[in-house]
């Protein structure tokens, strides 16, 4: 028969329902029950329509398709009933859709996912991970202020996960094993890039354009790589040697370097656009010191802390006497601080106008520096520097906080007559830096917008200067920030560089839809911890303050393997780990369904429940679509709505297993949320592209049809397609979760040759040149009958082709067989 | 795979996973599909919910057995005794199909003969299955205009007369004329992904590729000129005969791609010491197995998920084997390997691609002709496919066998190699767990099966239990003419009474240690469903009683 939706005919099978024949013609009608031609007790509703002829809304999956039937799926009445339904659904459906820690990290790095792959064992694919947003992982694991872990739910239990050790890891464990990475690349674009500075954001947006296939080239001012991270950060934070690797892995994607390249002196802008650049990139950092307001700093004595730094970590450290002062409570002054400690400065001392818990610092840099023995003046600010015979007078004077102003900010002010002289060698001011002190020389230089900071002008939205095609990103557009955050602020750039260079690529929005368990930790329901024990975290072992200030190897030596596993562990998984996969979150975003603005539970009803060998089950997040058990084909599920609310939604739903469950996990791939999820899938999707590789299973003769689901160089868990011939999306529990085999540590993973009785690594061609001399040996002394060959009833058909025709061929004997038998 | 081969000129499953659909009986001989072949297992269970009625020949009550409308349980190692007698009644009772038998068979009268003295009382004192049964059975199985379908997994086959078994089923399908049709056949199940096609390839020591054989001069001339080079005629040794070769010293070199015969083979401490005794032996794996631990070479291979390829289903089905990541260090597909050892070896054997490999398959096996990776790109063919355009062949011997006519072959009862006495009171049978696969490399690495079946249990009848003062959960200790393994008792009617079932996935309890290597004649499979053993109860054991 014909029947007509949305003004297109279509042909559809007598008995079948709208529903069924709209997607048998792949027409779209949103529907988040119907399984099999069944739906839910309490059908979602989803798939109304209209039906010329008939009043109100129609549900399509279960209206039978009449010949000339005309159906509507789209009208403001049918948005509307969705938007309703979904919105009932919404304030039913309890959890987490982003982990509190992923939504906090500026990169915006999927935390809890690298956290589940340290829990896995799988290192490689967890530094994978976090290098998909971050190309600097060694760096940032050792310096990253943290933000993850301040919004940690463990917090509510003892203690937050130690989040930036097991980054750090991952990267370490990568490194001490050389691994290759395997990072894919873009076929060339065939557009060249030119970025200008080789500190972090930098090599960020380098990496992350020549991973789309731009040629791309970084002029730096200096004779290394590294910037902030190799000038300004001292060897006991990142060692060369880890900064170099760093470095390297990320140059090895294919990326030019020119060094001792500095802007103004020896190129300009229009020097790159001659050389036919496509897009400009500036991230010069913030080399630059301001000035100090101080009388008397021009003496030879004051220097400024990058200076300082960049003098002792490029060997070139002066004498600084055995007493400094350090203006000013930064990161830098604390780093200089140490940095001098370990000069053999005998005494550094801070001076601060206010408390040490306001200093801008990190409060963990400013008490390891105490614990160095770096003193600290408060409340106390310079107003005079004196040359003197041996030495700087320094004049200090008290200050208190004045009267709040119109902000309500109370700023220290001078306490009169309350001065002060200090003595000391040296003075170090670190009091703030910016991109330039003096705008770099050439044509199109002086039209560059410049921010009355002495920073570059750029939109923070699109990274773009005032100049077209010309970018900037990073502490050159900001001032000083953390690395993670010139790391993200190079991404943006170099993903609106892309936009630019490539009429195909499409921004991807940015998507704030989220479900939550409270978003302040006050909004937290304690009830979502119970039964989970008290399990302090990981202590990072540190070399003694007395010790390390000694010398400039590295303070934190690192998580040992077990130590990162255990941290690993702690991790809570708040985030959904069907967050890829969600139906019920795509519909609300189609529908224009907002959680916070309809509604979400506040606290658990259901305990989750573990008893199941391969599933646990959240009936928190149920929406009794009943996907799971209309897909079950052993009777091996119940789920039932004790009751029902006034708009009719299930109320204390009752899910269990029978004892006919089969464990085969098809009702997991077909929930339409996160109430149930595989125990062994705990790396939750987010934003990663993962990739559906078709294949058979390699256990029975069946030769049922599996979809690997990959992720960069790991399979994330395997389903099946509904449609699929043979097995039409039935797997068991083997075929559906037995592969973690594939990637296990006891795999073999380099040919081995017997030597003085024991089996040492070989070459492939070491190894294959003993083989064939042993090979000709027998043959030449016994004959070809006298080597037999095995063949595997678990290999291909294409090797057991060749092992029969390398045997009947190379060897020339009719002995090979197979396990057929076996 | 070899007896049907010789008497319908196919030894593959005749017919379709999809067909089960239109059985109307279904006749389980030797095979638990629920844990061997889950998702065929579930289209039978299905097949039943709709009404078809089951037959179940197995010595333990499996979940089929429980529910099938006649569960035989069968002396172990008694089979062609019971498809004898099922011949003579349908014979005798005159319900065969006589206008199959006489358009499409041949030797019909040698059946006859040979299974007139198979009366089902006689049958029943060797069978322990009632005689009426057995009537009831036969005539069921050949209700005319019914679709009757035979299922029979290795429980059928790995025994010395395995080969005897299937031509005694071969024999029962053709004499009642469920052949050819969808909902009929003779299917064996297929234990491993890829055992259909490694025969198929011609990995066997007795056929070159595509079962051509060893005997025409005119195949060997089409292979020599593709090849390149002149081809041994002389007959190999089949896999399970190399170890007494060895012992003769006759074979002196090995090469074992994917096999762990330590642990895999019957009477394994007999080919420990075969190993111990070669030259050289080269083993390609991607696990360092108990045999690659006594190999002089050892060559790390991809898994199936890191290379690409196609398997060869039990019903014939060739499908795509996707690369998926990459292999783990150095580790490289098969037929890389193959192809670079070759080349040191001083034969060129150059391909750029898996598929390349298989566009030669194509080219030479008659049954392959027709597809290629493009064709199977969506959806896998089941082979004969002999063109381009051939859409595939559901179901075997459609009009006309593969080898012209049906061949009735009879074979008279012969009792098993080794049956239980005073000393060895108990007949030992093996076989799988759901959750494990093979000897566990694969398997014993996701938690979730490891927690659903966490280690191997003998399992055995209780009143034998009671009789032994065995408490579930004991420690047993087995022993038969060969070798000795503990393990822990779990009691169950699944068992009969005086046979005990060990799976054979767990390293820790290596139950091949025990099992014969007696062989079939004409396939030289092992007997690993039946040997003698005695148990010794060692009752609760410590951890520290099970090392000494």
């Amino acid at each position: 028969m014909t029947i007509i939706i949305d003004g297109r005919k279509i042909r559809a099978r007598a008995g079948d329902t709208i529903l069924e024949a709209a997607r048998k013609t792949g027409i779209e009608i949103p529907s988040m029950c119907s399984l099999n031609v069944r739906n839910s007790q309490v059908p979602c509703g989803l798939c109304v329509v209209e039906v010329k002829g008939r009043d109100g809304l129609l549900r399509a999956c279960d209206t039978v398709t009449e010949e000339g039937m005309t159906v509507i799926t789209r009208s403001e009445a049918i948005a509307a009933y969705r938007k309703k339904q979904l919105s009932n659904m919404a304030r039913d459906h309890f959890g987490d859709c982003k982990a509190p820690c992923n939504l906090t990290c500026p990169g915006q790095i999927n935390v809890q996912g690298y956290i589940a792959h340290v829990a896995k064992g799988e290192y490689e694919e967890a530094l994978r991970l976090v290098m998909e947003r971050n190309p600097f992982p060694f760096s940032v694991g050792r310096v990253c202020p943290r933000f993850c872990e301040t919004r940690c739910r463990r917090i509510l239990v003892d203690e937050p996960v130690s989040i930036n050790h097991l980054k750090r890891f991952v990267a370490d464990w990568c490194m001490s094993r050389k691994i290759n990475l395997r990072i894919s690349k873009a076929p060339a674009s065939g557009k060249k890039v030119a970025v200008v500075g080789g500190g972090p954001s930098g090599l960020t947006a380098a990496w992350f354009l020549a991973r789309k296939g731009h040629e791309v080239t970084v002029f730096e001012a200096e004779d290394k790589l590294g910037g902030m991270l190799r000038y300004g950060l001292p060897e006991y934070k990142i060692p060369r040697d880890v900064l170099d690797y760093e470095i390297k892995t990320i140059i090895r994607m294919g990326i030019s370097v020119r060094l001792n390249q500095r802007w103004g002196r020896d190129f300009d802008l229009v020097d790159l656009q001659n050389q036919g650049h496509d897009a400009i990139l500036l991230t010069i950092g913030s080399p630059a010191a301001d000035n100090i307001d101080v009388p008397g700093s021009a003496n030879p004595g004051v220097i400024s802390a990058i200076d300082c730094l960049r003098e002792i970590n490029t060997g070139k450290a002066r004498n600084y006497g055995s007493s400094v002062a350090i203006f000013g409570g930064n990161n830098m002054a604390m780093e200089t601080a140490r940095s001098l400690l370990r000069q053999g400065v005998d005494e550094v001392t801070v001076i601060y106008p206010r408390s040490v818990t306001e200093m801008p610092a990190n409060q963990r840099n400013i008490h390891e520096a105490e614990k160095e023995g770096v003193q600290f003046l408060t409340a106390a600010s310079p107003v005079q520097i004196s040359q003197v015979e041996d030495g700087l007078e320094v004049e200090l004077i008290r200050m208190r906080l004045g009267e709040p102003d119109a902000r309500g900010t109370r700023h220290p002010e001078a306490v009169p007559g309350s001065s002060n002289i200090i003595h000391v060698d040296t003075v170090i001011h670190s009091l703030g830096q910016s991109a330039f002190a003096d705008r770099p020389e050439g044509n199109l230089e002086g039209e560059l917008e410049i921010t009355p900071k002495n920073n570059i002008k750029a939109n923070p939205r699109t990274s773009l200067t005032n100049i077209p095609g010309i970018y900037a990103a990073g502490d050159s557009t900001s001032g000083p920030r953390s690395v993670i955050q010139a790391v993200v602020s190079a991404r943006r750039a170099a993903e609106n560089i892309h936009l630019q260079l490539d009429d195909t690529a499409v921004k991807v929005p940015e998507n704030r839809f989220n479900f939550t368990r409270g978003r302040s930790f006050d909004d937290v329901a304690l009830t979502n911890f119970e039964g989970i024990k008290v399990k302090l975290r990981e202590k990072m072992p540190e070399r003694a303050p007395e010790i390390a200030a000694q010398d400039f190897d590295e303070v934190r030596l690192g998580f040992t393997e077990k130590m990162a596993r255990r941290e690993a562990e702690r991790c809570l998984s708040c985030g959904c780990n069907a967050y890829g996969r969600c139906d019920f979150k795509r519909e609300c975003i189609d529908n224009g369904v907002d959680p916070n603005k309809t509604g979400q539970p506040k606290a658990p009803l259901y305990s989750r429940d573990y008893s199941h060998p391969a599933i646990v089950v959240d009936l928190n997040k149920c929406v009794f679509c009943q996907r799971c058990f209309n897909a079950c084909e052993y009777d091996g599920l119940e789920i039932k709505a004790g009751s029902r609310a006034d708009n009719g939604r299930p109320r204390d739903i009752s899910f269990r297993f029978t004892d006919k469950c089969v464990s085969c996990g098809k009702c997991v791939d077909h929930c339409s949320t996160g109430a149930l999820s595989k125990k062994e899938a705990i790396v939750p999707v987010v934003n990663e592209e993962i990739r559906d590789v078709r294949s058979t299973c390699p256990y029975c003769g069946a030769g049922c049809q599996i979809i690997l689901k990959v992720k960069n160089n790991t399979i994330m868990e395997i389903t099946a397609d509904p449609d699929q011939a043979p097995n039409f999306g039935a797997l068991c529990v083997k075929g559906r979760f037995g592969f973690n085999f594939v990637q296990q540590p006891d795999r073999l993973t380099t040919p081995l040759i017997r030597r003085g009785g024991q089996l040492v690594e070989a070459s492939w061609d070491e190894a294959l040149d003993e083989v064939a001399r042993r090979f000709f040996d027998l043959k030449a002394m016994y004959g070809p009958d006298s080597i037999a060959g095995f063949s595997c009833a678990r290999c291909t058909n294409e090797e057991n082709f060749l092992m029969q025709k390398f045997m009947r061929t190379a060897i020339g004997t009719n002995n090979i067989d197979h396990c057929a038998r076996l | 795979m070899a007896s049907l081969a010789i008497s319908f000129g196919s030894g593959a499953m005749t017919n379709s996973i999809a067909d089960i659909k239109d059985c109307e009986v279904i006749f389980m001989i030797g095979s638990n599909a629920d844990t061997g072949h889950p998702t065929i297992g579930l289209r039978l269970h299905q097949a039943c919910d709709r009404g078809a009625k089951l037959i179940v020949v197995d010595p333990r009550q499996t979940a089929f057995a429980r529910r099938a409308d006649h569960w035989l349980s069968i002396n172990p190692g008694t089979d062609v005794a019971l498809l004898n007698a099922m011949c003579q009644v349908i014979i005798e009772e005159g319900i065969y199909d006589k206008k199959f038998v006489a358009e499409r068979t041949e030797d019909f009268d040698d059946l006859k003969k040979t299974v007139k003295k198979y009366s089902p009382e006689y049958a029943g004192q060797i069978t322990g299955i009632a005689a009426d049964e057995i009537r009831a059975v036969a005539r069921l199985y050949a209700s005319p205009g019914k679709n009757s379908a035979i299922f029979y997994g290795m429980g059928l086959a790995h025994h010395a007369t395995g080969t005897d078994n299937v031509k005694c089923v071969a024999n029962l399908a053709m004499l009642c004329g469920k052949m050819g049709k969808a909902g009929c056949g003779v299917n064996p199940l297929r234990g491993q992904n890829n055992v259909q096609g490694a025969c198929d390839m011609g990995a066997l020591f007795n056929t070159l590729p595509g079962y051509a054989g060893l005997v025409s001069e005119e195949t060997f001339a089409r292979y020599e000129k593709m090849w390149g080079v002149k081809l041994p005629r002389r007959p190999g040794k089949a896999a399970t005969e190399v170890w007494d070769a060895i012992h003769d010293g006759a074979i002196r070199g090995i090469y074992i791609m994917g096999e762990d015969p330590v642990l895999a083979d019957p009477n394994a401490g007999h080919a420990v010491e075969a190993i111990d005794k070669l030259d050289f032996l080269l083993v390609q794996d991607i696990f360092l197995t108990d045999t690659a631990k006594m190999a002089d070479v050892v060559l790390p291979a991809a898994c199936y998920a890191e290379k690409d390829g196609t398997f060869t289903a039990s019903e014939r089905r060739v499908q795509r084997v996707r690369k998926a990541v990459e292999p783990p260090g150095e580790a490289k597909p098969d037929w890389e390997i193959f192809c670079n050892l070759a080349d040191k070896m001083g034969y060129h054997m150059h391909y750029d691609s898996a598929e390349d490999i298989f566009n030669e398959v194509a080219s030479l096996l008659p049954q392959y002709n027709g597809i290629s990776y493009e064709r199977i790109e969506t959806e896998g063919l089941q082979w004969p496919v002999p063109d381009a355009n051939h859409p595939g062949t559901p179901v075997l011997h459609v009009g006309k066998f593969v080898r012209g006519r049906g061949l009735f072959i009879t074979e008279d009862y012969t009792q098993p190699v080794e049956l239980p006495d005073e000393e060895y009171p108990f007949i030992l049978t093996t076989g799988r767990e759901v959750a494990h696969y093979n000897f566990g490399s694969m398997t014993r690495k996701t938690a979730a099966l490891e927690e659903i079946c966490p280690e191997a249990r003998a399992e055995i009848n209780p009143v034998d239990a009671e009789r032994m003062a065995v408490n579930d959960g004991d420690w047993l200790e087995l022993t038969s003419r060969r070798g000795q393994v503990r393990v822990r008792a779990r009691l169950t009617d699944n068992s009969q009474e005086g046979t005990v079932f060990v799976p054979y996935h767990f390293a820790e309890v290596p139950v091949n240690m025990l099992t014969l290597n007696a062989l079939d004649r004409l396939s030289r499979s092992p007997q690993y469903k039946i040997c003698a053993v005695k148990l010794n109860n060692l009752g609760v054991l410590t951890v520290n009683d099970k090392e000494t």
